[in-house]
């Protein structure tokens, strides 16, 4: 009779490791090795992330004035609490400096001064204007507005600026014009989005005449009393509080009004997601989420959106015979 | 195969012509989501240092490298 004494390192086949694990195991293996190599980039990335400073406003430009006082206008009631200051300067969307919201550290090496806005088209009178020469010849309020992001978060921050209305008394629009066209800055040595050669740059947005012309349609110098830093839009934007956000062009230095209607930057890319109207509507849901509701930035308190952000008394008349567009994405 | 698709890219496209323009026009909103993905949920540099080289790159290279990589591979396998 055979009997069989198993040396200390023989085991029975049974436990020996099947071959399809062994071969997972490599490509764990080899996941390993490539996250290894990104590893640094990952880990420097944090690091600056560790390094920033505490203060955002400690870093904006050095050049930027004071800005004049401005008295709050009532007459747009927020009906919620202004967001945390912090939040509102570090947690933002500027495509032109990348996708992620702390956009802000790159934004901040735009320049914003001398800042320049060319006013052309179908006017009576265009122009290039000094931005700070416009502050001093319009006179400056500030507005607490509701922001709604088609992202679904939203933030109540008070801008301080002029409506467009008055600029737009400037230059005097002819009677042909029938849309505003605003055109984004590119400054491609302080915004690396712009590498990507295959967008259509400049950014572009746009409104109809009327809704420029609406009292609520305001162009943002400041924010939170000082100037308005560049990650936010500044020196000088356009905001549309009862529209989705990507619709408030940024850091604008053309203002175009034509009879043709501007195809936006956000409009080519994704024109089911991204339209020219983009007029909120929680009853209208993203493609690919629901806008029911909207997260508030700051206390992640989630709240119910309101039909044109809570903004209809001053602008659902504006559309009141544009039934057959689509008005809401 | 990939040598072939090269090709087919640099004479269709143009030879110039960079991989992230060749994708842009046939999915205009995927460099897009892909780019948000990358940014928002890994790093952002990850974007700017690795992918946007790769985009930025000829479109032929992209598929001609990878065709001399196989190409080499065969060859040091059949010897």
């Amino acid at each position: 009779m055979l009997i069989k004494r198993p040396r200390g390192w023989e085991i029975p086949e049974s436990q020996a490791t099947p071959e399809h694990l062994v071969l997972n195991r490599r490509a764990l293996m080899a996941a390993a090795g490539a996250g290894a190599m990104l590893a640094p980039t990952v880990a420097k990335a944090q690091f600056w992330r560790r390094s920033e400073p505490a203060d955002p406003w400690t870093r904006l430009p050095a050049e930027l004035p004071d800005l004049p006082p401005a008295m709050r206008n009532t007459r747009y009631p927020a009906e919620r609490a202004i967001s945390p200051e912090r939040d509102a300067v570090t947690f933002n969307n500027f495509y032109e400096f990348g996708s992620d919201k702390g956009i802000w550290t790159s934004a901040l090496k735009m320049p914003t001064r001398p800042w320049t806005v060319k006013v052309e088209g179908m006017v009576e009178s265009p122009g290039e204007f000094d931005v700070d020469d416009l502050i001093r010849r319009i006179g400056l309020e500030e507005r607490v507005y509701r922001l709604r992001c088609v992202e679904a978060w939203g933030m109540t921050v008070p801008w301080t600026g002029f409506q467009l209305s008055k600029l737009l008394d400037i230059v005097k629009p002819l009677g042909s014009a029938k849309f505003v066209r605003f055109e984004t800055a590119q400054k491609p040595e302080v915004m690396p989005g712009l590498r990507q050669s295959w967008y259509p740059w400049p950014h572009i947005e746009g409104c109809t005449i009327e809704e420029a012309g609406n009292e609520l349609t305001f162009m943002p110098v400041g924010l939170f009393g000082r100037p308005l830093p560049p990650q936010n839009g500044g020196p000088f934007r356009v905001v549309f509080p009862w529209k989705y956000g990507f619709k408030s062009g940024k850091s604008i230095a053309r203002i175009t009004l034509t009879d043709q209607r501007p195809v936006s930057f956000w409009e080519t890319l994704q024109a089911s997601e991204y339209g020219f109207w983009a007029n909120v509507n929680p009853q209208v849901p993203h493609p690919r989420w629901s806008q029911a509701t909207e997260r508030l930035i700051g206390s992640n308190e989630r709240v119910p959106t309101k039909l044109f952000n809570g903004y209809g008394d001053f602008v659902a008349g504006l559309y009141s015979n544009l039934q057959s567009e689509r008005l809401w994405a | 195969m990939a040598l072939v698709g090269g090709a087919a890219l640099a004479l269709w496209f143009g030879g110039g012509t960079p991989l992230g323009a060749v994708i842009f026009r046939l999915w205009p909103a995927f460099l897009n989501t892909l780019q948000a993905g990358v940014q928002r949920r890994i790093a952002p540099e990850l974007w700017d240092w690795v992918f946007l080289p790769v985009l930025e790159a000829p479109s032929w290279l992209v598929p001609a490298a990878l065709g001399a990589l196989l190409l080499l591979a065969g060859l040091a396998r059949r010897r």
